[in-house]
């Protein structure tokens, strides 16, 4: 849901009052303060739940001892080489940036997650927003479709900003929402019909009693049935499209997620999120990073290259993440176990340089060797890339501040051209 | 910034304030900034309002004179005027409701505020039903109601507050004040405990006692789930036990002293210390338990770690900050509530000469005619046994004491903070906002009346039910809602000084009951069979092979187990998994904690190895997903979503009507509306069903036999009341003879603003 705001807002009050008042211009001085670099109108995020192995993906370690069953192959990039589980996405890498230098702290997937998407650590006193819900609030919604919508999974909760930012979700990408048309059984004509009656109810108790909270599900009403009639809805139904294009996605969940994806940003959605699960991968994990490999890569690939196709690229931030990495160490199931010391990221479009590398792991990728990344670094960068204030403090509903990203986080500025 | 020498100075960028010129003016620029922009001031606690802003610019605009030698300081609000209490002791609760009516109109008397018409008898019947047992009325119930003739609000109130769904509905209230999460160590126990609780009668001091000093472990002793919920962490608890039960957000001192409170970070940190030797315990058993224990070292020390080196900081000797009253006359209140503590115990000492806390609350209500409730039965025999292995579940001295200073009858705080909420719950809004913000520096309004019902609500001996009944049974309760022509700030006025009534919405979990009720969803409405429909799901089904699962990976064991199908049709988010409370605690816990003392420790060792190898690799069935059509017969029914593991998941109804999340002390309830609501309201399953006409219910014999009757009766059942003339002729228009036109009619009443407000 975008984060609408049904109820009378004191503070948008207060901006039009103070506006108006001073005479003055504040949106100059607002101007200017705002960071004037970002591009990113979209995010594209591929969460990885479990802890993705970064030896087998990002940051591979030819010749020694942790290097696995992969190898690595050269991509559009000269020097740098990524997995051979990524063949097509080694083409895409000129959009792309690597991060290989994360220092994680939490090696416990439930405090890594809430980490990795929300940027602070866990507290008990307060929940912090995800990406996502933060990225909703903090920019107007274009068009009619939710600006947060998640596929295949929950992302981060909105936390302290409340059910409005929460995310719109889609159990399996091309399944129907039950709740954007009427139910089985009650026609087109019959609903709309059902809807007169409603208005023609409602219209008598606000005649009578006329309270503010009356009129803001007035709002919400008309709002929900503009969006059952919105045409825009298409988007969420892949039945349409080219089966050509489904395939070169990858006819799995997975590619009908990133085709989705690029549909919804195409039709104004602010904030997608792909979840993907299955990477904790403890034993076997060659064959399991095989099997990733071969969904992922042609949907990411793809994404790639039809965003820059469509010139959506440059404005669309695309990010491939998860909780921490796996040990260099493979224990005797041939699997790995977790490893936050290190680990790596993926990120293009949205006005990320591509082609670059950020930070160096050490010979067998158990720490980094340059330039560590701090995980709140991330959400810096991305808060940058989207032109959201870093240092902006947001009130939880009982008025406390709370910062966008926690103090002494810095954007890796390397990354922007 | 409080003289005038430090006001022109300003920061390291521009001057402060340029008399004369606001525009020139950096800290006039500022203020004019949106609340979320960088740089805005007041950078902490609230935004100046738009009238304090203008003040402002007048003043620098002209000249921003600033006396010599004045300097500024916080200013506390006016302490509210305060009427007379009255003189005697009310006699029954019917009394005690008119005396506060009494003091409310005296204190209103002046104001200006418009005083609205109590409510007709039908609405009265909705509203209360609705907030004491959480649902709509039942056609039932208001033909009952009906027939109880001149006394029958009366009788409604003490019917309703005697019922069991009571119980379930105000467990609901609890849980949000507790931050019950049925996902953390002890959550279900504690739910269970509460509900158990109220439905027993405890008298709310003791529960609050047994909340602040349990030790032990959930499911032997449920009540440490409210320290098990912070981790049992002294600063976390500390804060919320002061916020949640004295209404005092004194944690805003843990990190500074109070910026706009007068409590210092000291008085913090010797509060924190009455948990300062509590610890959580995790069984060195596989999957072992998690329980609290006392520990010998007190952990809090001062000064703060941040201000001074480790080895200068000392223990904190415990200090309760909070003043009790002192009287050189015992007040009337507490001498009531003493003798009602007196004659509770003298009547268990007949029974029993060693009385004990448990004895004492079977004494204050007898469980006539009830079922013994198996969680507080299970509490009493763990606090038997703690006496004889007193040494693994250590008990909190200091604890105990802490909850006998917080609950003693002569802490005004304690009675103040909880009848805050409860008059919140069922006026609206609290004499105190935020509710759990009771200080010096936020305002308190018709402080006369919360004091009245502070004292009576201890004068009974902390009893939740009478607290209920007096406010139930006042005129402040049943007062109707303000024309729509009413002026905004009239209506404002009038509806904070609790004359008229503010807009209230069901909350989600009464919301869903009451289209359960309304749909007669709560069993089958059909015959077997007549609904079948062939329905095409996803199944998973065994190959017969194995595979083998590391330990640990369980990723892949989610993805290869014979999980249960979702129903596919994608309406999980309105289904309502209802928790068994009185099966919650199994007794298998109890014969291991005993046989757990009975072996050696290289014995515990060895077990835990076997079991460890054992679950090192698992042997599991390989599944596959295959696609089944079937004929199912589609006959829903729905339960309470009062008994429902809570919070909800994210997304689910529940959540979406505002069920906090429950994370955050000083977390409400989100009252907003929101497009997701009402696309589930206009295209959920429920809401559907609901409207549907089912042959088994007495709708549609009725309608066969004459639509007027069915008109009136659909009315009724679901908003409580009759059609006026002109909503009958629109409805017979909308039926016309047909099951399907009163579909129609009963989709559009559920999903009216009617239904979901209250009357």
């Amino acid at each position: 849901m975008s984060c609408n705001d049904y109820q009378i807002n004191r503070r948008r009050m207060l901006k039009t009052f103070s506006a108006s008042l001073l005479g003055m211009p504040i949106s100059q001085l607002l101007a200017q303060t705002a960071p004037s670099r970002a591009q990113a109108e979209h995010v594209i995020l591929f969460w990885n739940s479990g802890g993705m192995s970064h030896l087998d993906t990002w940051d591979p370690k030819p010749g020694r001892k942790v290097q696995g069953e992969f190898n690595p192959i050269k991509t559009s990039v000269d020097g740098m080489e990524i997995s051979e589980i990524f063949p097509q996405l080694a083409k895409q890498m000129h959009h792309g940036a690597l991060i290989r230098s994360i220092a994680g702290t939490n090696g416990d997937h439930g405090r890594a997650q809430y980490e990795l998407q929300t940027g602070f650590n866990q507290s008990p006193n307060i929940m912090h927003p995800g990406l996502g819900s933060l990225v909703v609030h903090e920019r107007e919604p274009l068009g009619d479709l939710p600006a947060l919508v998640s596929i295949s999974g929950q992302p981060a909760r909105a936390g302290y900003l409340g059910q409005q930012c929460e995310a719109y979700f889609v159990g399996r990408p091309g399944q129907k929402d039950p709740y954007l048309a009427f139910p089985e059984g009650i026609s087109h004509a019959r609903g709309m019909q059902r809807l007169q009656i409603l208005e023609k109810m409602n219209a008598r108790t606000s005649g009578e009693k006329g309270s503010k909270e009356l009129k803001a599900s007035q709002t919400a009403l008309k709002d929900a049935v503009n969006l059952m009639e919105s045409p825009a809805l298409k988007a969420f139904e892949l039945e349409d499209e080219d089966p050509k294009t489904v395939a070169k996605y990858g006819d799995t969940e997975f590619g009908r997620g990133a085709l989705l994806a690029r549909r919804l940003v195409e039709k104004g959605v602010r904030f997608v999120q792909v979840n993907r699960g299955g990477f904790d991968n403890h034993g076997n994990i060659f064959d399991a990073m095989r099997n990733h490999g071969a969904a992922m890569d042609p949907a990411i690939a793809s994404l790639l290259s039809d965003l820059k196709a469509n010139g959506m690229l440059s404005k669309t931030l695309v990010v491939v993440l998860s909780e921490f990495g796996r040990t260099p160490r493979i224990n005797d199931g041939g699997g790995r176990d977790h490893w936050a010391r290190c680990f790596s990221a993926m990120m293009a479009g949205g006005g990320i340089k591509g082609g670059s590398i950020v930070g160096a792991s050490d010979e067998d990728g158990m720490a980094p060797a340059e330039r560590p990344v701090k995980v709140s670094d991330l959400h810096a960068t991305m808060c940058h890339a989207l032109g959201i204030n870093q240092d902006k403090e947001l009130f939880t509903p009982q008025g406390r501040p709370m910062r966008v990203v926690p103090k002494g986080a810095t954007p890796i500025h390397e990354l922007f051209a | 910034m409080d003289t005038h020498e430090k006001f022109l100075e300003g920061g390291d960028t521009a001057d402060a304030v340029v008399p004369g010129d606001s525009a020139k003016s950096e800290l006039l620029v500022r203020i004019h900034l949106r609340p979320i922009d960088e740089g805005v001031m007041p950078d902490e606690g609230r935004a100046l309002k738009p009238e304090e802003v203008a003040l402002l610019d007048a003043w620098v605009e002209a000249g921003a004179k600033w006396p010599k030698g004045v300097t500024l300081t916080e200013r506390k609000p006016e302490a509210p005027k305060r009427v007379a209490l009255p003189q005697k002791a009310p006699g029954s609760n019917i009394e005690a409701a008119a005396m506060l009516d009494d003091i409310l109109r005296r204190e209103n008397a002046g104001t200006g505020v418009v005083t609205t018409q109590t409510l007709n008898n039908a609405a009265f019947l909705r509203r209360s039903t609705i907030d004491l047992i959480g649902r709509i009325p039942t056609m039932n119930e208001v033909r009952e109601y009906e027939g109880w003739g001149e006394n029958r609000q009366t009788k409604l109130i003490a019917k309703l507050t005697s019922q069991p769904r009571f119980a379930d509905r105000w467990t609901v209230f609890m849980a949000d004040m507790l931050r019950v999460r049925s996902n953390v160590t002890g959550g279900n126990q504690l739910l269970a405990y509460l509900h158990g609780s109220i439905e027993q009668k405890k008298p709310y001091d003791v529960l609050v006692r047994e909340l602040i000093s349990a030790s032990g472990r959930a499911n032997s002793n449920p009540a440490v789930g409210y320290i098990l919920g912070d981790d049992a962490q002294p600063m976390e608890l500390a804060a919320a036990t002061s916020q949640i039960f004295l209404g005092v957000q004194i944690g805003c001192a843990m990190c500074h002293d109070h910026p706009f409170d007068d409590w210092a970070q000291k008085d913090f940190y010797d509060l924190a210390a009455f948990f300062g030797k509590t610890k959580k315990m995790e069984s060195r058993r596989r999957g072992g338990s998690v329980y609290t224990t006392e520990g010998n070292e007190m952990t809090v020390l001062w000064p703060p770690e941040d201000k001074a080196e480790a080895r200068d900081r000392k223990p904190v000797k415990p200090r309760f900050p909070f003043q009790l009253g002192h009287f050189e006359k015992t007040p009337h209140h507490i001498q009531r509530f003493e003798a009602v503590r007196l004659s509770q115990e003298q009547k268990n000492s007949t029974d029993d000469d060693t009385a004990s806390l448990d004895a004492l609350l079977d004494a204050v209500e007898p469980n006539v005619g009830r079922p013994i409730d198996p969680v507080l039965e299970e509490a009493k025999k763990e606090s038997q046994k703690l006496n004889v292995h007193g040494d693994l579940y250590r008990s909190s001295e200091l604890r105990d004491q802490l909850a006998q200073l917080i609950t003693d009858p002569r802490n005004d705080y304690f009675a103040r903070a909880f009848v805050n909420r409860v008059w919140a719950e069922l006026i609206g809004h609290g004499f105190v906002e935020p509710l759990d913000n009771f200080s010096d520096y936020n305002g308190l309004h018709h402080p006369t009346t919360l004091d009245f019902l502070a004292q009576e609500f201890i004068a009974s001996g902390y009893d939740f039910r009478t607290l209920i009944r007096i406010i139930t049974l006042s005129d402040v309760y049943r007062r109707s809602a303000l024309p729509a022509d009413t002026p905004f700030e009239l209506r404002e006025k009038s509806e904070l000084n609790f004359a008229a009534a503010p807009s209230r919405r069901m909350l989600g979990e009464v919301l869903y009951d009451s289209i359960v009720v309304a749909g007669h969803l709560g069993d089958f409405k059909w015959p077997k069979g007549a609904n079948n429909k062939q329905v095409s799901r996803e199944i998973q089904i065994a190959t017969g092979e194995f595979t083998m699962v590391e330990a640990g990976d369980a990723e892949k064991v989610t993805t290869m187990a014979g999980q249960p199908a979702m129903r596919g049709d994608g309406y999980d988010l309105e289904s309502s998994l209802k928790i068994d409370f009185s099966s919650i605690l199994s007794s298998k816990e109890q014969t291991e904690l005993v046989s757990m003392r009975e072996k050696s420790d290289e014995q515990i060792k060895a077990e835990e190895m076997a079991a460890m190898q054992k679950d090192e690799q698992r042997k599991v069935m390989k599944y596959k997903t295959e696609t089944v059509t079937e004929t199912v017969d589609d006959n829903p029914r729905f339960d309470s979503a009062m008994r429902m593991a809570t919070p909800a998941p994210p997304a689910h109804f529940l959540r979406v009507f505002g069920q906090p999340a429950r994370t955050g002390l000083g977390e409400f309830r989100d009252e907003a509306s929101s497009l997701r609501q009402q696309l589930m309201m206009l295209n959920g399953r429920m809401t559907h069903e609901a409207s549907r006409v089912g042959t088994l219910e007495p709708l549609h014999h009725l309608l066969k036999k004459d639509q007027n009757l069915a008109i009136d009766w659909a009315y009724q059942e679901i908003l409580t009341r009759l059609p006026t003339p002109e909503e009958k002729s629109d409805a017979r228009a909308i039926v016309n003879d047909d099951s399907q036109g009163m579909a129609d009619l009963r989709w559009a009443l559920i999903n009216s603003n009617e239904f979901r407000f209250l009357p």
